[in-house]
């Protein structure tokens, strides 16, 4: 089946000629970067857009870059270009390990981080680090840019705080102060490509000020502040984890669909929530399984 | 909106006029005449439109034609265009394809891996072939020929 | 990490090229991209397509068809309906219409097709076509559709013409009922010390050959009927075509089915499904060529799908372990339609006693018509279905006496001349040396114990069967020609699904006369050139058809020794074919290279020539089999030909918390009378084992309430990749010869998938002392029996 809707298509070259397009064209407009999820959906006619804008051709946005004290990933930065990033990899092994676990090799060649999060289904493998790391995601549109806290960014099943004629350019990671240890554990069907049944990210820096997200758990990813703030700043013990177990059900309103049923997704965010706290506790000491280890 | 668009197909220099909802996938398949992309799923799921956008591997039914302009496609078809590549031949030799469908895609996917990495495991051949089904084989034959190809130091493209 | 190693040419004493490991002969094209599959042919631009508009009901009667607005987009060249096609056809059973007629069934079922140059045109035209349906309460469990108060989903199903070994029950939904019995049921379980008995359920299942269904045809102006279709069914699609277009003036010369390499096949491509449309369909543009290519959502709800089952076994034992007594209830949801899908029912009803010695024996296998999808074929064809069940009975069941189920199954294994549930003998079998085999492989009786406290090993053993389920008088043929340099081309129908076949055949011709494989070129069908062949189904063809290429072969030959014993004077028994030459036993001097005049003859002293073109014919058919037997027993007949049997075993590792397994070491033994290829079986064993595990570990077909199946997309039902296969894979090959089969051998493709499913339900036993009777038995029905098992412990304490 091809796709049998008719919209057009325009590259432009710059970023002030891109929002331009944006803020001209009457109609639904869609930014293509990788289209590795707007093309499936062209074909299936989940989206109807009248043009296309592909940003490909823009200069400038396929950088990743030290900015000191946080790492900036350009819109147009595949997960194939993070996980060959010795930068961050070193700085940012959480967000390395979460795209080793995006698809396949012959998405991650084409897909992008920036896009995987405008795409924001509740699924979405990239929400629930950039959201521990309290990232921020820089917009371009005719008004100027602006600066969306990370937080603020998921509004629901695709949709965000990305306003029309608006295009984002970047985000930026912040890198926790002092050394960090962290997990991604994600819940699948099989060890093949899966959509995450369920996610939870990990961030366990020197000072334990935890920071813990869950991603397919939800309509958006999202935050687990009881859990954060249960544990902020103590030593991991087995009663302390036992607690922070117990508010999962809190934190979290998993549904059932034919992919996991509810019982199921809650259980095993427990169980991903104690591996992965254990896992970043032992990588922050030095001493924890690889990054890229399955904990599942 | 129809659009021109010029791309390098297999080393050729082609001009095609294509539609901007014209996916590659089709365009490679009925305008240029080249079938060993397939048609498995069209929706990024099953790794048999697999072709090398650029030397990388890209699911050809997530890309629409217009995008090519200006780049670089390359299919089994044009993968050497002397003969089978030393990687193919242990395809060949160890029987490693069944029905044949997946082994276009699963090819290019191999090829991309031992250019990257002349010496992979077992765990990094599985993770460079993981995106492309194949119903028959159960992979161990097709894994067992791509580290056969790198032990003999076989590289994919010559 | 298999034991799977290049190909590298061993010695045999006995064979030159049956026995080898020979490279495939279509290795090349495939590996190259040379290979040509139907959507890969060129029509030219007069080629048109077609857009299926399919039912949203699953049960709903048709009021009125509205194509106007279709018809009135520029570029559509013509929209159908059934009204324009009111012919039935089917297999077995005619209970299908090309496109609905005045009720359809199923959700997805065909009710019109709009045709245009454009398939972006056609895609949007069907869009406008409008439909008016008035809905009926459709029946999804086939449980429910056996109540006497059940609404019939075929109120005319008495008047449907069907094979006479099918029996259907008018006025109710069972479409075909095969019982069979043995023996006094009643008194078997009186006899036995442990009468067990309960259900056991499995779902729908996809074939989800990579390559999705794709027909062309071309009813040219002539009023010949060319189909180009990705079949394993040339001879049976061509038959089906032209009997079910009779009444446009077709006869069978007129129809010609042309199949090329087909992309994988598991079933879901014999027979006929969606190419009917594409055949009534040529028909209603003539002389044009129109395609249909099915998507991959249509290719899981519109072709075949592996039937649900729902079965219920008692089986009785004595303490020394014998079988008194099997009961085996099976209730298949058969979908909408059966006319293919009755006969895997009918096959699992002779065969459900699985291999062992049963004295008394009771099946009933109802073949029960819902509202889901039509099921069909599909690798295995019933027996992975009831041997789950069977299979996981075994163990409880020895478990239950206090004896170890690999025992259990040694001391019941069928044997050679065994009286079989309907009164047939049993062939030679290795099935013991399968078993003892299997067992070793896999250390059974030595517990494993995992480095990881979360984590449990186990291991699971089952034994399986299958016969080919044919029809009495299913045939193949074949034609053998020699070329000028000595070198073969041999025509045939059965399929390259990518099994080997063809290789295997050029092996067999190879052995006969002398000339290696890689010199043979064995073509894939044309109905208008190769001849007949039934399906390639049923893993018959290497028997079959290998048959039939071994008697080509030979009549080749003798050809050769007749113009040599002309020419040379030679006694033709002292007469032999070695490396491309004739030799004479009496004569060590004497070597003629084939070359030298398979085509262009031997002179004669005189200067004449002798001879001539070296051809062979060759068929085969299985002339000691019967269906006619006692429809309330099943005795008298002779439905199977033989049976291939085997054991499989495995090693897993389940981790309690999440209910993830990991398959650690899996291995199978399967008697294949003789190894034609041993790299094509171990091939099949590979690829069946991993099908197979994935039906029991996460495939499953999810419908919504109202029929809808959710998950038409490898997104969501998942088929294995490359991370999802077993750490180690031991494939046994048995060879106990099979009498009638070419070189010994019989089929072995679809039976390396049935063992997978109780294999693994039966590790899960040992791993956690947990026993699942529903498939799939994913993570997450392990993990959450786990957790209920642990609650309900806490609760006792
Ligand atoms: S056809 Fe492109 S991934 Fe399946
Ligand atoms: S060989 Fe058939 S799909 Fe891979």
């Amino acid at each position: 089946m091809t796709i049998a809707q008719v919209f057009d298509y325009q590259r432009p070259e710059s970023l002030e000629q891109a929002v331009q397009m944006l803020a001209e064209h009457g109609g639904d407009v869609r930014v293509l970067a990788g289209g590795t999820d707007l093309v499936a959906w062209l074909r299936d006619e989940a989206v109807a857009p009248d043009l296309l804008v592909d940003i490909k051709q823009i200069e400038g946005l396929g950088e990743i870059s030290d900015e000191g004290d946080a790492v900036s990933i350009g819109s147009l930065v595949t997960f194939t270009d993070v996980i060959n990033s010795g930068l961050v990899a070193a700085r940012l092994p959480l967000v390395s390990e979460m795209s080793a676990t995006v698809a396949s090799v012959g998405i991650r060649n084409r897909a992008t981080l920036v896009g995987n999060i405008c795409s924001a289904v509740p699924s979405c493998d990239a929400g629930p680090p950039l959201l521990v790391h309290g990232a921020i995601v820089h917009t371009f549109g005719r008004a100027g840019a602006r600066q969306i806290p990370i937080d603020d960014w998921f509004l629901g099943p695709r949709e965000t705080a990305l306003a029309p004629g608006e295009i984002v350019t970047k985000v930026v990671i912040p890198v926790p102060p002092g050394g960090h240890g962290a997990a991604f554990v994600r819940l699948s069907r099989y060890e093949g490509e899966d959509l995450a049944q369920a996610s939870v990210a990990i961030v366990a820096p020197a000072d334990h000020r935890f920071r813990v997200a869950f991603g397919a758990v939800a309509a958006t990813p999202m935050r687990a502040r009881r859990i954060e703030s249960l544990l902020e700043g103590k030593a991991l013990d087995p009663t302390l984890v036992a607690e922070a177990i117990a508010l999962v059900s809190e934190e979290i309103s998993p549904i059932s669909d034919i992919r996991a049923s509810k019982e199921f997704r809650l259980r095993m965010s427990e169980v991903m929530l104690q591996r992965g706290l254990k896992a970043a506790v032992e990588r922050l000491e030095g001493n924890g399984p690889s990054y890229g280890t399955n904990l599942m | 909106m129809r659009t021109d668009v010029s791309v390098t197909i297999n080393g050729e220099p082609w001009l095609l006029a294509v539609e901007s909802n014209d996916v590659l996938l089709e365009t490679l398949r009925s305008k240029v005449g080249v079938k060993s992309p397939k048609i498995g799923c069209e929706r990024g799921d099953c790794g048999t439109c697999t072709v090398l956008l650029d030397g990388h591997t890209v699911r050809s039914c997530l890309v629409l034609s217009v995008e090519v302009d200006g780049h670089e496609v390359v299919t089994l078809e044009g993968l050497d265009d002397e003969g089978l590549t030393e990687l193919q031949q242990f395809f060949v030799d160890m029987n490693s394809f069944q029905c044949g469908f997946c082994a276009p895609g699963i090819v290019l996917a191999a090829a991309e891996l031992l250019e990257e990495n002349s010496r992979p495991s077992r765990e990094e051949v599985q993770e460079a072939i993981g995106g492309n089904l194949c119903r028959c084989t159960g992979y161990d034959p097709i894994i067992d020929a791509v580290l056969a190809a790198a032990d003999a130091g076989g590289r994919a493209t010559q | 990490m298999t034991t799977l190693r290049p190909f590298e040419k061993e010695s045999t004493r006995e064979f030159d090229y049956v026995g080898q490991r020979t490279v495939r002969v279509d290795g090349l094209e495939k590996v190259s991209g040379a290979a040509r599959y139907v959507d890969d042919l060129d029509f030219g631009p007069d080629l048109l397509h077609a857009e299926i508009v399919e039912s949203p009901h699953a049960n709903a009667l048709i009021k009125a068809i509205d194509t106007s607005a279709a018809e009135a987009v520029p570029g559509v060249t013509k929209v159908v309906t059934g009204a324009d096609f009111p012919f039935k056809f089917g297999l077995y059973m005619k209970d299908r219409y090309v496109f609905a007629q005045d009720r359809v069934r199923f959700v997805g079922e065909q009710v019109a097709a709009v045709i245009a140059r454009d398939p972006k045109v056609a895609k949007r035209a069907a869009k406008l076509i409008d439909v008016s349906y008035e809905e009926l309460l459709p029946i999804f469990d086939p449980i429910e559709a056996l109540k006497p108060d059940a609404e019939l989903i075929h109120p005319d199903l008495g008047s449907y013409t069907h094979v006479p070994w099918f029996y259907p029950h008018e006025d109710t939904n069972v479409a075909h009922w095969r019982k069979t019995r043995k023996g006094d049921i009643e008194q078997g379980f009186a006899e036995a010390d442990v009468v067990l008995e309960d259900e056991y359920t499995v779902p729908r299942y996809a074939h989800c050959a990579i390559e999705p269904h794709v027909i062309v045809g071309l009813y040219d102006q002539s009023g010949r009927l060319t189909m180009w279709s990705a079949s394993q069914s040339p001879y049976t699609q061509r038959h089906l075509f032209a009997e079910a277009l009779a009444p446009l003036g077709l006869t069978h010369k007129d129809v010609r089915v042309i199949t090329p390499y087909v992309g994988g096949g598991f079933g879901g491509k014999a027979g006929v499904s969606m190419e009917i449309m594409g055949a009534a369909i040529a028909t209603a543009v003539k002389g044009h060529p129109v395609k249909i290519r099915f998507t991959r959502e249509q290719e899981f709800y519109n072709t075949y799908q592996r039937q649900g089952l729902v079965a219920h076994i008692k089986m009785g034992v004595k303490n020394d372990g014998t079988i008194t007594a099997i009961e085996h209830i099976m209730n298949w949801d058969a979908g909408a339609y059966v006319e293919y899908g009755a006969n895997v029912v009918n096959a699992a009803g002779l065969s459900a006693t699985g291999p062992y010695r049963v004295p008394n024996v009771w099946i009933d296998s109802k073949c029960i018509y819902t509202n889901l999808p039509p099921g069909g074929p599909y690798r295995g064809f019933g027996y992975s279905e009831f041997m789950f069940g069977l299979e996981s009975h075994v163990d409880r069941v020895a478990e239950a006496i206090g004896m170890d189920p690999v025992e259990f199954r040694r001391k019941n294994a069928i044997r050679e001349g065994d009286i079989l549930a309907y009164g047939a003998e049993m062939n030679p079998s290795g099935l013991i040396e399968a078993i003892d085999r299997t067992a070793a492989a896999i250390e059974w009786g030595k517990k494993e114990t995992s480095d990881d406290p979360n984590k449990a090993i186990g291991k699971g053993f089952a034994v399986f069967w299958k016969a080919p389920a044919m029809p009495p008088n299913a045939s193949s043929a074949s034609f053998l020609k020699f070329n000028e340099d000595g070198s073969m081309n041999i025509t045939v129908s059965g399929m390259e699904l990518g099994q080997g076949y063809l290789t295997a055949m050029a092996q067999i011709a190879g052995e006969v006369l002398s000339v290696p494989p890689s010199k043979i070129r064995v073509e894939t069908p044309d109905t208008d050139r190769n001849p007949y062949e039934w399906q390639t189904v049923a893993s018959h063809v290497t028997w079959s058809c290998g048959n039939a290429v071994h008697a080509a072969a030979v009549e080749a030959r003798e050809k050769i020794f007749d113009v040599v014993h002309r020419v040379h004077g030679y006694e033709e028994e002292s007469l032999y074919l070695e490396d491309e030459s004739v030799r004479s036993s009496t004569d060590p001097d004497f070597k003629l290279p084939l070359r030298d005049f398979v085509i262009e003859g031997l002179e004669a002293p005189d200067g004449t020539f002798k001879g001539g073109p070296i051809v062979g014919s060759g068929t085969f058919m299985p002339e000691f089999t019967s269906t006619s037997s006692d429809p309330e027993t099943s005795q008298g007949g002779h439905p199977n030909v033989h049976y291939t049997v085997g054991a499989a075993g495995v090693v897993l590792e389940v981790d309690r918390e999440t209910g993830r397994m990991k398959v650690k070491k899996v291995a199978l033994a399967v008697d294949v009378g003789k190894a034609i290829n041993p790299s094509l079986i171990e091939g099949q064993i590979t690829g069946g084992i991993v099908q197979g595990l994935a039906t029991v570990l996460y495939e499953d077909m999810r419908f919504s309430e109202k029929g809808k199946l959710m998950n038409a997309n490898f997104t969501d039902y998942k088929i294995p990749t490359a991370h999802d296969i077993p750490d180690e894979t031991i494939p046994i090959i048995i060879e106990v010869g099979q009498p009638d089969g070419p070189f010994g051998a019989r089929g072995v493709g679809e039976h390396t998938m049935i063992p997978a499913a109780p294999i693994i339900g039966n590790a899960i036993k040992d791993a956690l002392g947990i026993r699942i009777t529903s498939m799939p038995i994913t993570a997450e029905k392990v993990a959450l029996s786990v957790m209920k098992e642990q609650a309900s412990e806490g609760d006792e304490t």
